[in-house]
């Protein structure tokens, strides 16, 4: 029991912090960017060509694979994004051409086959009657370490109150003296930078593959769609129900259904109640 | 004589903002009546409670004696109901033809795949609302507002509903083509059109309306000739300028 | 027909097409054979795709869920219950579209964007539950395998996939000429005004949704005995789904003529990279290919042949 519980919160601390990247770009936008599970295949792949192909201390792999997302998004932002203007259904088909391309490079670079990665902290501890590696341990300390001061940025500084005006309303903010061209490509940056840190912990949690992106991409974008669009305690809350969901079921049920169950869980909702469960209001 | 339109005791809520305040009004058929307020009055909101966009929060809406608040939108229209818009909306892709197309075609898959065109028809109505036969073929987006605006109109008839609700029709219009619209509108309800407007064009308004009424923040003021409304001393107060 | 609006270079077009179609066989090959009849698969899957997501806007990004039910669905009958081709793929093509029915439809009820996300979670779905639900049926994660052949041969089967598709692509145009299709079109540009001129567009939605499936159903029965064994990785994979829809872009979406440029470009030129990248890395030129046209013409080639074609008119008056 003790082993679901806290399996359950490693897992779900994970989750949310990729859902947190997915939620910055998602309520400025509103349509769906595929693309974002790019920053998390990227981001797990520079780690490993840091960290274990040319043998860099772990913190440069981490750090170097932040930077590449933070850059990638920002490149994304001014290459896709913005001359599209707003256009849905043409956001949502480049970022899937996008995303697929980036698969495509990996392959190139890296090749087809998974790989596993090396563990960012060797070993078991046990805590509280359950096992756990120490990976996986210090990848949700790093999340909850990530997920509290992203929530102090944005509550806290300047920059991360322009960024919340200007999710809510693009053009009273500017109105209001914001520069939302600035601010959205500071949105971007953050946004690519956690999705590769998200990238980096979720490569060492299971595998590292070209295709390893398209499952975490439904899952945050579930997360954030159902915790309602801007509402990080909400995207928290509903990280934590599918974190659970899916340890119970491999622990209860059957390793297989893992996946299955999420699944449903994200189809059922989102057909039945689109609007989310937490989220502000949306005319 | 049968009520086109019976509204009763309609509140529109969002939040706490009150847009539509326990309004009541009746239309009858062939009547038309002109709906006046300020900017944010509500009108819009009305409209779109008719017209089964908007839900409203309380309140019975009725059309030629039955209740339609359960029916959708295309339902309302199916019996008798259209609206245009006060930002028009039209298909930017398709042609002027086309456009009058969509708003002709039958709701019913057999006769939308089986059935022809009436080219003639969307030829006529295109030219009731002032289309020389050689802007038919030209797309929705080359079109200025104020032909987008006539395109809208012509859609809007060939639904075939009977009760009109038109929303800021002449914004943007010359003169000639207000003229135009205004003499469409008279010969529409000498054959027994149903008409309620908005306009913040009174002038051109006050030819085409049997009686007035006048809302503020989704309130009745006041409900009667035209002149009398105008009259009012809350509606000069509200509208004309003296708040 | 007048219904249609059909004129003489319409059918001179079509007559010339499937001219050139079925003569084939004879100017080239086995081996360009065997790439045009998967290309012919492309076409009809981008076809299928058209229809729905083309048209109307709403990016069903599952569609290989459908192709996959119906593989699925004619390996199942054939090979665990021994039951005839001439039924089992008619009864996967019901299938596929009761199936999409059941899944899909309370989908298509909800904002385009969630649309697409949802469609792409039944497709991740499919990929997750298939090798695990009855293994006994669906072979688990190895699928299955050995299917009855429908044909002998690079030819015959050239001429059943190109047959199919050239019936299938007829079928689509036409009907997508008829104000059916104009409705369609509408509500891709603004699905609030077709309501507003009283056609029910979940209906409308629907229909688009029923056809297209079916054609994704048939289409997916047919490749499955054309491939001979069924896997999930190959069915339920958003690299399917990728082909689909840069095939439908590059030619111009909602033209129906176009996705099959599209797919017959697409697959030309991925064959051509074969020897250079033989793995997925190929999609890599593709897809920037890809990105870049659409950035600057959305409409694709059609938009383009449309053009030169005006610009041709005009010159001559």
């Amino acid at each position: 029991m003790m082993q679901i519980i806290v399996q359950g919160l490693l897992l779900s601390g994970l989750y949310a912090l990729i859902a947190m990247g997915f939620m910055l770009i998602f309520s400025i936008g509103r349509t769906l960017n595929l693309a974002y599970g790019a920053y998390i295949m990227v981001g797990g792949y520079i780690y490993f060509w840091l960290s274990q192909q040319l043998g860099m201390p772990k913190i440069v792999g981490f750090a170097g694979a932040v930077m590449v997302g933070a850059l990638m998004g920002f490149l994304k932002h001014r290459l896709i994004v913005k001359p599209l203007k707003g256009d849905a259904v043409a956001v949502e088909i480049s970022t899937l051409i996008l995303a697929i391309i980036m698969q495509s490079v990996m392959v190139l670079v890296f090749g087809d086959a998974s790989k596993i990665l090396l563990p960012i902290i060797p070993g078991v501890v046990t805590v509280a009657g359950a096992q756990l590696t120490y990976n996986i341990l210090a990848a949700t300390v790093m999340s909850w370490i990530i997920i509290a001061a992203l929530y102090a940025f944005v509550r806290g500084t300047h920059t991360g109150r322009a960024m919340q005006a200007v999710s809510m309303d693009e053009k009273g903010a500017a109105i209001s003296g914001v520069d939302p061209d600035k601010i959205n490509m500071i949105t971007w940056a953050i946004s690519g930078a956690l999705g590769a840190a998200g990238g980096v912990f979720f490569a060492s949690y299971t595998q590292l593959s070209p295709q390893m992106w398209v499952a975490p991409v439904i899952i945050s974008i579930a997360i954030v769609i159902v915790g309602g669009i801007g509402s990080i305690i909400g995207t928290l809350i509903v990280a934590h129900i599918i974190g659970f969901l899916e340890v119970s079921i491999v622990a209860l049920w059957a390793p297989e259904l893992r996946g299955v169950f999420t699944m449903l869980l994200i189809i059922g909702v989102l057909v039945m109640r689109p609007q989310g469960l937490f989220g502000r209001e949306e005319h | 004589m049968t009520l086109a339109l019976e509204v009763r005791n309609l509140v529109k809520k969002f939040g706490g903002l009150t847009a539509t305040n326990d309004l009541s009004f009746d239309l009858a058929k062939g009547e038309s009546l002109g709906l006046i307020g300020p900017n944010g009055a509500g009108k819009t909101t009305v409209f779109s409670q008719i017209m089964g966009e908007l839900r409203q929060t309380s309140g019975t809406i009725k059309l030629y004696g039955e209740e339609i608040s359960k029916l959708t939108t295309s339902e309302r229209i199916a019996k008798g109901v259209s609206r245009t818009y006060q930002v028009p909306r039209p298909f930017a892709e398709l042609s002027v033809r086309e456009n009058i197309r969509v708003g002709l075609m039958p709701d019913s898959l057999r006769e939308m795949i089986f059935g022809a065109p009436d080219r003639n028809r969307e030829a006529e109505l295109a030219q009731s609302v002032g289309f020389a036969p050689k802007d038919l073929d030209k797309t929705a987006s080359e079109l200025a507002m104020g032909d987008l605006r006539k395109l809208e109109f012509a859609r809007t008839l060939a639904t075939g509903a009977k009760l009109l609700l038109l929303d800021e029709v002449f914004a943007g219009l010359t003169s000639g083509e207000i003229g135009m619209i205004a003499e469409l509108i008279q010969d529409l309800r000498q054959r027994g059109f149903t008409f309620l407007m908005v306009s913040h064009d009174l002038p051109a308004m006050e030819p085409l309306v049997d009686r007035a009424i006048a809302i503020e923040r989704g309130t009745m003021l006041a409900n009667g000739s035209f002149a009398d409304v105008l009259g009012d001393k809350s509606v000069r107060a509200s509208y004309l300028g003296e708040s | 027909m007048r219904t249609l609006d059909l004129r003489p270079h319409h059918l001179v077009l079509w007559a010339a097409f499937i001219a050139l179609m079925l003569l084939m066989p004879q100017m080239v090959g086995n081996g360009t054979l065997r790439t045009m009849i998967f290309a012919c698969y492309l076409a009809m899957f981008a076809i299928s795709w058209d229809i729905l997501s083309g048209r109307t806007g709403y990016l069903s990004f599952g569609h290989p869920f459908l192709i996959g039910i119906g593989a699925y669905t004619t390996g199942i009958l054939t090979r665990r219950y021994g039951i005839p081709v001439e039924a089992s793929i008619p009864i996967a093509v019901l299938v596929t579209m009761a199936g999409g029915l059941i899944i899909l439809l309370p989908a298509l009820r909800i904002k385009g964007s969630y649309f697409a996300l949802v469609t792409l979670a039944v497709m991740e779905l499919m990929l997750q539950l298939v090798p695990v639900i009855r293994p006994d049926l669906t072979g688990g994660t190895r699928g299955i395998s050995r299917l009855p052949a429908l044909t002998r041969g690079a030819e015959n089967g050239y001429y059943l996939a190109a047959g199919l598709m050239l019936a299938v692509a007829l079928f689509a145009w036409l009907l997508m000429r008829t104000r059916l299709g104009t409705a369609l079109w509408a509500i891709g540009m603004n699905e609030e005004s077709v309501r507003g001129s009283g056609l029910s567009t979940t209906r409308l939605k629907s229909f688009a949704f029923l056809v297209s499936a079916g054609i994704a159903g048939l289409a997916g029965a047919f490749y499955a005995h054309y491939l001979g064994s069924i896997t999930p990785r190959s069915f339920f994979d958003i690299n399917i789904l990728f082909q689909i829809i840069v095939a439908v872009l590059i030619g111009g979406a909602g033209t129906i003529i176009g996705p099959i440029i599209g797919a017959f470009f697409m697959v030309f030129l991925l064959e051509w990279l074969r020897p250079y990248m033989p793995g997925t890395e190929r999609f890599f030129v593709y897809g920037s290919i890809a990105l870049v046209l659409y950035m600057y013409q959305p409409k694709g080639i059609m938009a383009i042949v449309e053009t030169i074609v005006s610009k041709m008119k005009g010159s001559r008056a």
